[in-house]
């Protein structure tokens, strides 16, 4: 450097540098003060590993609270807590959903469908206020910004009440609501003077109550699992039920799985019968793939093995059962022996015998009949079947069997009127009354009817009805969804986490218990509870007396009503203030062997007129251009309560696969060989409904023969997160009913498989 | 002091997921989007793998929550060439967000697949938090704590903590923490809380007499990956 200090000014070679200039001594001097610099600087900064970092948690937050209510993304209705803050900044923000300790029913858990509570409450897809429809087509072409104009409340409820009219061609759809609110809507009907209550849950189950209505003549029947006592089910033979995925009340069942395989000095035995390895059969101890739709010749094949070996309780049968002596007669027969069956079912005889030996021989032990295995044709014997079997080893009402669950008695409502019941009418008479252009108009409560019906496709049969010329529909629900996109006027309800109200605990726990609704957070924007829609409803058509019961406490405030009625409601057992703090009531302890059934005869009966019925599992359509059978199922994550807007439900929705965002076409390796199908193609399925494009997942864990796709996904005005996201099954569906309860039976349809 | 560890029973698990839910709720964690999932870049710091063996009909699945399993010889720490990770005196492995280069050298390390890059900024405002305090991010020079996650920093790795704020503070406060196998449980990390069947716990794995502890002597038990020698504090017991 000190050469080049004294270089001459005139060098030709252009200088280097701008003029920066530094000896040797200054730079190191330089680097070394600026090494301690930083050694110190990264001494500070440095964590000290061996103490916890400190957190400053709570420093942002106000205030917070734990709001007890109950959740609402599928019916069984957990309760739950919500955690409320209060930041310094003066926001509120709902940040976590828990499950209630006080709620014994399910051990104070909650599944994954209540986390997405959160997300139900801050959709970015909800409705700020009242819509008119203006223009635009209705159904997939719909545009919720251009088609809609903003109303008022007033203007919104006037333009409806103008055309209820005729109460006899009204027609109500309720989708998932909360207990209260499901009773103010048939309430609603009775003002109005309309039988036309349709309940969406029975799309799922009304088969299923049905075969077991034949038997004990009881709608309140559930799978106990684990008595309060402690006496657990020993074995339980699932029928294709998705028991820890989709069967109700799935929290309850889920902490009850737990406590079963593994908290109790003998591990319950677990056997399930499908034709899908589903969660519930990956969980169990066998899985036994059966020919989708002959479970209940199964079930009575096992019933054959039960009967002919003399294992069954002779001393219930004897005593509690009627019919028995035929049913004997009927099961007995050739038709109905294992090896037989096993044609049928594709189940070994072997197996059919020793898995109805274990069955009989373990007590309690339960059959459990699930979605897969009654929604056909011939769903309701399929249902009776598997449900005589808990009769013949006498698990009706013991505990861990069957148990009939006790309501809390709620205070009365005027009732005068249009007998009109808890589960509505059936899916077959709706159809009829919507085919032969009975019905005027219709009010959707949170429906969610389009995607959950048969030949649900564009241009099939119920986008041609919602779409009708003079057809007037009114959608009643918080957010986007298809059902939304059909309406003439939309009025925006809130979220379960906004709105007052009780809920009953559906059966499974045989104790009545009864959680609260209230509202964790103001209602969003304009959007108002469905209770105080229905009751201004009510008020605008002049019908208000059919809400206003005497003595009740109700002031006829329309702001103050949806509080009032939940309080008047549960008045009889539970004190306001108590239920809102603690969230929870329960009724006193369920006594078993009362046996009270509701059949003619007062005694369990055996049907078996109609059970050659499910030998013929046969499906309509030509098995050699349709080879495949489509069976369909409900994973954990499809959250019930509107439509599937949800990223954190989306981005993990098929566990089994590891896959979000979609659905896929499930197939057997050898079957998707057959077709020339590999993993990850773009395959369309077709049915003679139609056809649908999706992804194929080929595995090993399915009966050849068979396809699979889950539903839940398939939206296209549902917001986001959601539409476009994989198929609609249903789109390929048709409409078969199940031959007695009118259910839809969507495991019916043959399909064909190919490339796209 | 204590050294952490989680035992998850995969009898008990049925594969519902509440548990990543959970930890998406407590921790802020962003969602991602169908794009995202194709790349790979959406964020879980706890996840459920589906692991299937076998023909048909003799198909097996195997069911497995995975947080970070907080390994005492953990590669991710080793690897580190900024120290942004490192294992507390508790065991638990953090991540500094400040000190990280956003290298991913570790994501390479970590044989479980535990770590997360941030390959966005968390933009939608339904998914900030007003609750969590709002200057915590590499623009902040006065904390150096990892917690919590108003929003997110891009650009660099995220992981399970065992929701280690929820430890100290209980333990700052003298309350109990770790699962119980008879009576009510102490404070519990955001997943082993949520779990509906009670298939994870939560506790001091050098205490002989903590579930955890007694979980592990009374069944066999295995950790994934064990020939890799990191000895993962996240166990499982075998259905």
């Amino acid at each position: 450097m000190s050469q080049a200090a004294t270089e001459k000014p005139d060098n030709p070679e252009p200088k280097r540098s701008s003029g920066f200039r530094i000896s040797r001594r200054a730079f190191l001097g330089v680097s070394a003060a600026a090494a301690a610099v930083l050694t110190v600087v990264l001494a500070l900064k440095r964590p000290k590993l061996a103490e916890p970092v400190e957190t400053q948690a709570t420093k942002a937050i106000d205030t917070q609270e734990y709001i007890a209510t109950s959740c609402l993304n599928c019916p069984t209705r957990c309760a739950i807590r919500v955690r409320k803050v209060q930041t310094t900044a003066g926001q509120t923000k709902v940040v976590k959903i828990l499950g209630n300790p006080a709620s014994t029913y399910s051990e104070g858990k909650c599944c994954s469908r209540s986390h997405v509570g959160l997300q139900v409450l801050y959709n970015p897809d909800r409705f700020e206020t009242p819509l008119i429809r203006t223009s635009g087509d209705k159904g997939r072409a719909v545009n919720f910004e251009t088609d809609f104009r903003v109303a008022s409340w007033e203007e919104a409820l006037q333009a409806v009440a103008a055309r209820l009219t005729h109460p006899d061609r009204l027609l109500l759809f309720q989708g998932l609501n909360t207990t209260s609110n499901a009773d103010l809507i048939r309430q609603f009907a009775l003002a109005c003077g309309t039988p036309n209550l349709f309940v969406e849950e029975g799309l799922e189950t009304d088969a299923d109550h049905e075969g077991k209505m034949l038997a004990d003549g009881r709608s309140d029947s559930g799978y106990e699992l684990m008595s309060e006592d402690g006496t657990s089910t020993k074995y339980i033979l699932a029928f294709s039920s998705g028991i820890v995925e989709s069967e109700r009340p799935l929290a309850r069942n889920l902490r009850l799985w737990g406590k079963l395989r593994r908290e109790l000095p003998n591990k319950t035995r677990v056997v399930s019968l499908d034709p899908r390895y589903s969660v519930t059969a990956s969980r169990a101890d066998e899985w036994v793939p059966v020919n989708p739709g002959s479970e209940g010749a199964v079930a009575m094949a096992m019933a054959h093995v039960i009967v002919s070996e003399g294992l069954y309780d002779s001393d219930f049968i004897n005593h509690h059962t009627e019919g028995f002596s035929k049913y004997r007669t009927v099961v007995m027969t050739q038709r109905f022996s294992p090896e037989s069956v096993s044609g049928i079912s594709g189940v070994a005889a072997d197996a059919i015998r020793r898995i109805a030996r274990e069955f009989a021989q373990s007590k309690p032990a339960i059959a459990w009949s699930g979605e897969a295995a009654t929604s056909l044709t011939y769903g309701t014997f399929a249902s009776h079947a598997i449900y005589c079997l808990n009769a013949l080893v006498g698990s009706i009402d013991v505990p861990g069997g069957i148990v009939y669950q006790q309501y809390p008695l709620y205070a009365a409502m005027p009732a005068e009127g249009l007998p009109i019941t808890e589960t509505g009418i059936s899916f077959r008479r709706m159809v009829e009354l919507l085919r032969d252009g009975a019905i005027d108009a219709a009010i959707g409560f949170n429906s969610n009817l389009i995607m959950s019906v048969p030949e649900s496709k564009e241009d099939g049969r119920w986008d041609s009805i919602l779409k009708r010329e003079g057809f007037f529909y009114v959608h009643v629900g918080p957010a986007k969804s298809e059902m939304a996109a059909y309406a003439d006027v939309i009025l925006p309800a809130c979220t379960y986490l906004e709105e007052w109200g009780y809920e009953s605990a559906i059966p499974g726990s045989g104790y009545a218990e009864a959680r609260i609704k209230q509202p964790v957070v103001e209602p969003f924007n304009e959007s108002r509870p469905a209770a105080r829609i229905v009751f201004d409803l009510a008020g605008t058509l002049g019908k208000r007396d059919f809400f206003l019961p005497e003595a009740s406490g109700i002031s006829g405030d329309s702001g103050a009503f949806a509080e009032q009625f939940a309080a008047y409601r549960t008045s009889p057992f539970v004190g306001w203030p108590d239920f809102r703090s603690v969230g929870v009531w329960r009724g006193g302890h369920y006594s078993y062997r009362n046996y009270a059934f509701g059949t003619a005869s007062g005694k369990f009966e055996f049907h078996s007129d109609h059970m050659e019925r499910l030998l013929n599992v046969g499906r309509p359509g030509d098995s050699s251009v349709y080879p495949l059978r489509l069976a369909i199922y409900r994973p954990v994550l499809e959250i019930k309560s509107s439509g599937q807007n949800f990223p954190w439900a989306q981005e993990i929705y098929l566990v089994m696969h590891g896959r979000g965002w979609k659905n896929l076409v499930e197939i057997n390796r050898e079957t998707a060989h057959r077709y020339g199908i590999g993993e990850g193609n773009k395959v369309i399925v077709e049915s003679v409904h139609g056809e649908i494009e999706g992804e194929a997942r080929v595995l090993e864990g399915m009966r050849p023969g068979v396809v699979a796709i889950a539903t839940g996904q398939g939206h296209y005005a549902s917001g986001r997160f959601a539409d476009g996201m994989g198929v609609n099954p249903n789109d390929v569906i048709g409409t078969e009913y199940d031959e007695e309860s009118g259910q839809p039976s969507f495991f019916n349809t043959r399909v064909k498989v190919r490339k796209a | 002091m204590a050294n952490w560890g989680m035992v998850i029973d995969l009898d008990k698990c049925v594969g519902c997921q509440a548990c990543s839910l959970a930890c998406k709720a407590e921790n802020n964690v962003p969602h991602g989007s169908p794009y995202e999932q194709k790349r790979h870049h959406d964020m879980y710091w706890h996840k459920v793998i589906a692991a299937t063996e076998g023909e048909y009909p003799a198909v097996n699945t195997q069911i497995i929550p995975m947080p970070c399993m907080h390994c005492d010889h953990p590669p991710c720490v080793n690897v580190c060439p900024s120290k942004a990770t490192f294992k507390r005196g508790d065991g638990i492995i953090v991540q500094n967000f400040r000190r990280c280069l956003g290298c991913r050298y570790c994501i390479v390390a970590c044989p479980y697949g535990a770590r997360n890059f941030n390959f966005k900024d968390q933009e939608d405002k339904e998914y900030k938090r007003p609750d969590l305090p709002p200057d915590m991010d590499l623009s902040f020079v006065g904390n150096m704590g990892p917690w919590p996650y108003p929003r997110r920093t891009r650009g660099v790795v995220e992981k399970c903590t065992y929701c280690f704020h929820r430890i100290d503070q209980a333990l700052e406060r003298g309350w109990e923490v770790g699962s119980k196998l008879d009576g009510e449980h102490g404070v519990l990390p955001a997943c082993v809380e949520a779990c509906p069947t009670e298939a994870r716990y939560f506790g001091d794995l050098d205490d002989p007499e903590s579930a955890v502890s007694r979980l592990m002597a009374s069944r066999t038990h295995f950790k994934l990956r064990e020939e890799m020698h990191t000895s993962p504090k996240t166990i499982y017991l075998p259905r």
